[in-house]
């Protein structure tokens, strides 16, 4: 009785009839499966790569008949009146396409929001590194998460209904949707992702020259700013690229809040006049022109122009980028 | 420097740092605060008896005894403004009575040719009215009271003549006795300034009490019922008692804002004792009460969303989103997985990183471009469907949008398993497969959740891509995915800055923005609690 249910009990534990070893044919089989799932699964990851090539191809298919028209000196013609002429009147009899006032218009906001984003965040961000104990930090990452996540719609809905009408009552402003209103607002809303890389990029570089520092008598303020940002700097070079990205990018906020004014403010730092940006533009236009007409496929060349901007800062944040984990590597190691 | 010095320089540091923090959070209570309390307003507020009607009307909601009860009750307390207005009209807007002062002339003279007189008296007759007619007519046309009293005189002279016994001329004596009232109190060289001002109130009076009783229902829906809510019914009740004028008081300075009451207008006119009238009965016509209208979450708005809710919006968001994470997140997931599990650092593996990250830079404006100039423009037309913007081109161009999200989400959830749990399934002798499939992918799925449901809140509140794609201001609930839909965050965009009417009604304007802010923040808190716990168990372990 024993013996027999030992046995079984053997036979059920393990097949010692089966070959150790993979017949050919199954060895095949399984070396094939695995690479065409492997296969597959890089086929469905290059999505990405698609889409992107996509992107680009469709931008620049739309784009190239407002390039190429007519004559070759016609072309560069209306090239060279798209980069410097600052007369945009894409729906007048003798239609003009000056896209200078909208590229100073995306620069005015960038920079407008860069002044009042960069100093804050970089402080909050040695805050957060450094200075705050860890509950605190704890309160404070959902926040700056939650201001990350509000929609750019709510954002220019504020700006538009809240903000305007008060800077024109209490800022002597003639018009309260204009540069200084947008600017505020996106620098609401670049501050979070600058935090969070500046964040990531301090506290990656080590607690060995924060020591080293103290030891030698710096103060913490000291510390952070001649030791811990310069050692970061790439990191914060990175974060600071990703915020203007951010700002340039959005639609909504400048489409309600910057006026929509195609113009360059005269005096040259007079933050308080409308301006009009690539993205408004865009957005607004896209909506009342005819497919396939010289304005539709200006507008294509805008976002051209905005995507190429923004595909190169991109690969600036991501050296950037690389260098730090370089920097955050090499303190580790030492 | 000295070492005091520099501590205090070093403790400034630190309270600037910590300053910047709570600067952060006040803007994020002084953005979201205040809309979200007017938008609250939308679903919590005092409704007057025209928003019960208004509720009875369109959607069936409460009792029809009710209701008829509170209407009567707010009629009789209308009824004295309405006589008060029609009394004063009668001496100011005088075109009205020369017409139908003609009007009754032709009615008389109708009346006879069917009377069978002979043709002489037949014209005698008709002279006599004529006659009255004229004076009567001249009357209202003159301004001078000395001129119109001899005028109406010469009406009323005839009141005995039993030839006008009930006929249509024998209204004239009544009109020419209430003319002659009312030149007595007004004053007539300032009838033209009168009956400015009196369209005026009866516009503001429309506003607040509705279309008068007995003229007809007017075809816009927003004209059909006066002030549904107690705010905007005080809004609109302040536009009556007082006018606004923008005057110049110092030469080059901008002009300033001067408010006289209306009253004074028609200062020794009966129509005085109108304005102190509503002031002291506003409650009485209105009876107010506080409502929930938690309705607005599901309800169709009428255009201008001058009244109703946001279900259309609603629904398109949750469509769009949802339709778009459908596409986004099995492809999110299987490149994480391939990225994590199979690939090493290779060129390729590294190109695909960057267009990973490219993606997630591309400003949301281009994917809308793109979205129009690729699925809308080109796809369709090749997969023989039509060439139009629809919830499926715009969800298409959200997934693209939230693709890297996702991606970046997965993997590093994946990347946070312990190397434990992977170990001890490989050397059970389960396949590489079947390790992630049944360990790792378990293992790592609130942390991919997580993604998912930010990525849900970025869908939600992206405006611009669906901009070109498959967002309109006003349409149909859709019927099925090849439609255009009305969406919360072009709803918001369209409300704030596109719509004339929507400016009258703020809290239809708050409401939709709150709602969109609340979905995304409810979809963050969501995931913020799964990441707290998902902490504590990796913490735990």
């Amino acid at each position: 009785m024993a013996d027999n249910k030992n046995n079984s009990l053997l036979e059920q534990a393990a097949d010692f009839s089966r070959p150790l070893l993979l017949s050919p044919a199954q060895d095949m089989k399984g070396y094939i499966l695995s690479h065409l799932g492997r296969a597959f699964l890089f086929l469905i990851t290059c999505t990405s790569v698609l889409s992107v090539l996509l992107i680009f191809v469709f931008i620049i298919k739309e784009s190239l008949p407002f390039i190429f028209q007519g004559t070759w000196s016609a072309s560069i013609n209306r090239m060279w009146e798209f980069f410097t002429s600052v007369r945009w009147y894409p729906e007048a009899g003798q239609p003009e396409f000056g896209a200078l006032t909208l590229f100073a218009g995306s620069i005015y906001v960038t920079f407008g929001a860069l002044l009042f984003a960069v100093p804050t965040s970089l402080i909050a961000a040695m805050f957060l590194s450094d200075i705050a104990p860890f509950q605190v930090k704890q309160i404070c990452k959902p926040i700056i998460e939650v201001l990350a996540a509000i929609p750019s719609v709510a954002y220019g809905f504020f700006a538009v209904l809240v903000v305007a009408p008060w800077m024109q009552t209490h800022l002597g402003l003639s018009t309260g949707t204009n540069a200084l209103n947008a600017s505020i607002i996106l620098a609401i809303m670049a501050i979070p992702t600058i935090v969070s890389v500046a964040d990531d990029a301090m506290s990656s570089t080590g607690r060995a020259i924060r020591e080293a520092s103290y030891a030698l008598g710096a103060t913490r303020a000291e510390t952070l700013v001649k030791v811990v940002m310069p050692a970061a700097h790439s990191g914060i070079i990175a974060a600071i690229i990703l915020g203007m990205m951010r700002a340039i990018g959005e639609t909504m906020v400048v489409w309600m809040a910057a006026g929509n004014a195609s113009q360059i403010p005269t005096p040259w730092w007079n933050l308080g006049s409308a301006v009009r940006t690539m993205t408004a533009t865009i957005a607004g236009e896209m909506g009342e022109t005819v497919q396939g007409s010289q304005h539709y496929h200006s507008l294509f060349m805008v976002g051209l122009i905005l995507l190429a901007f923004t595909f190169m800062l991109n690969l600036c944040s991501e050296y950037f980028l690389a260098q730090a984990k370089k920097i955050g590597k090499g303190g580790k190691r030492k | 420097m000295r070492l005091g010095v520099r501590l205090l320089i070093n403790n400034i540091f630190t309270y600037f740092s910590a300053i910047s923090i709570v600067l952060m959070a006040g803007s994020l209570l002084i953005i979201i605060g205040p809309m979200i309390c007017k938008g609250s307003g939308a679903i919590f507020f005092r409704s007057t008896v025209e928003f019960r009607e208004l509720q009875f009307n369109m959607h069936n909601r409460g009792s029809k005894q009710a209701l008829d009860e509170q209407k009567a009750l707010a009629e009789s307390a209308r009824t004295p403004v309405y006589e008060i207005l029609n009394h004063f009209k009668q001496g100011i807007d005088t075109s009205s009575l020369q017409t139908k002062v003609r009007e009754n002339y032709r009615q008389y003279g109708q009346q006879l040719r069917f009377q069978n007189i002979d043709r002489n008296k037949f014209t005698e007759y008709r002279n006599q009215a004529k006659e009255l007619r004229d004076e009567l007519v001249a009357a209202y046309e003159s301004v001078d009271v000395n001129e119109i009293r001899p005028h109406l005189q010469k009406v009323l002279d005839q009141a005995n003549n039993a030839l006008f016994q009930n006929t249509p001329i024998a209204e004239y004596f009544q009109f020419a006795r209430d003319y002659q009232q009312i030149i007595s109190t007004v004053d007539l060289r300032k009838r033209d300034q009168y009956a400015q001002e009196l369209t005026k109130v009866q516009e503001q009076i429309r506003l607040l009490l509705g279309p008068q009783p007995g003229r007809g229902k007017p075809a816009l829906a927003m004209d059909q019922y006066g002030a549904t809510r107690m705010d905007r019914a005080k809004v609109v009740l302040d536009e009556l008692m007082w006018t606004t004028q923008w005057v110049e008081i110092e030469k080059g300075k901008p002009l300033q804002k001067k408010r006289t009451p209306r009253a004074e207008i028609f200062a020794g006119t009966e129509m005085e004792k109108l304005f102190s009238y509503i002031e002291q009965n506003l409650n009485a016509m209105l009876l107010p009460k506080p409502a929930v209208y938690w309705q607005y979450l599901i309800d169709d708005s009428t255009p201008g969303h001058f009244f109703g809710g946001i279900g259309p919006e609603i629904i398109g968001t949750l469509l769009l989103t949802l339709l778009a994470i459908a596409f986004a997140v099995p492809l999110g997931i299987i490149s994480a997985a391939y990225l994590v599990e199979c690939a090493g650092d290779t060129i390729t593996v590294r190109i695909i990183r960057i267009c990973i990250n490219t993606l997630a830079g591309v400003p949301s404006i281009v994917f809308g471009l793109f979205g129009l100039a690729f699925f809308v423009l080109y796809l369709f037309p090749l997969a023989g469907m039509q060439s139009k913007p629809c919830i499926l081109a715009a969800s298409l161009t959200l997934a693209l949008l939230i693709l890297p999200v996702i991606i970046r989400a997965s993997e590093e959830a994946i990347k946070s398993v312990p190397q434990t749990y992977k170990e001890a399934s490989l050397a059970l002798g389960a396949s590489n497969f079947k390790t992630f499939i049944s360990v790792t992918f378990p293992a790592a799925l609130p942390g991919i959740l997580t993604g998912i449901i930010l990525s849900l809140s970025r869908a939600a509140g992206e405006t611009a891509p669906i901009l070109f794609t498959g967002a309109v201001a006003l349409g149909p609930i859709p019927r099925s995915i090849f439609e255009p839909t009305r969406a919360l965050s072009y709803g918001s965009y369209d409300i704030a800055v596109g719509d004339r009417i929507a400016a009258l009604v703020p809290h239809q304007q708050f409401g939709i923005v709150t709602a969109l802010i609340l979905l995304v923040l409810g979809l963050n808190i969501c995931a913020i609690a799964i990441r707290w716990k998902l902490a504590k168990r990796f913490r735990g372990t």
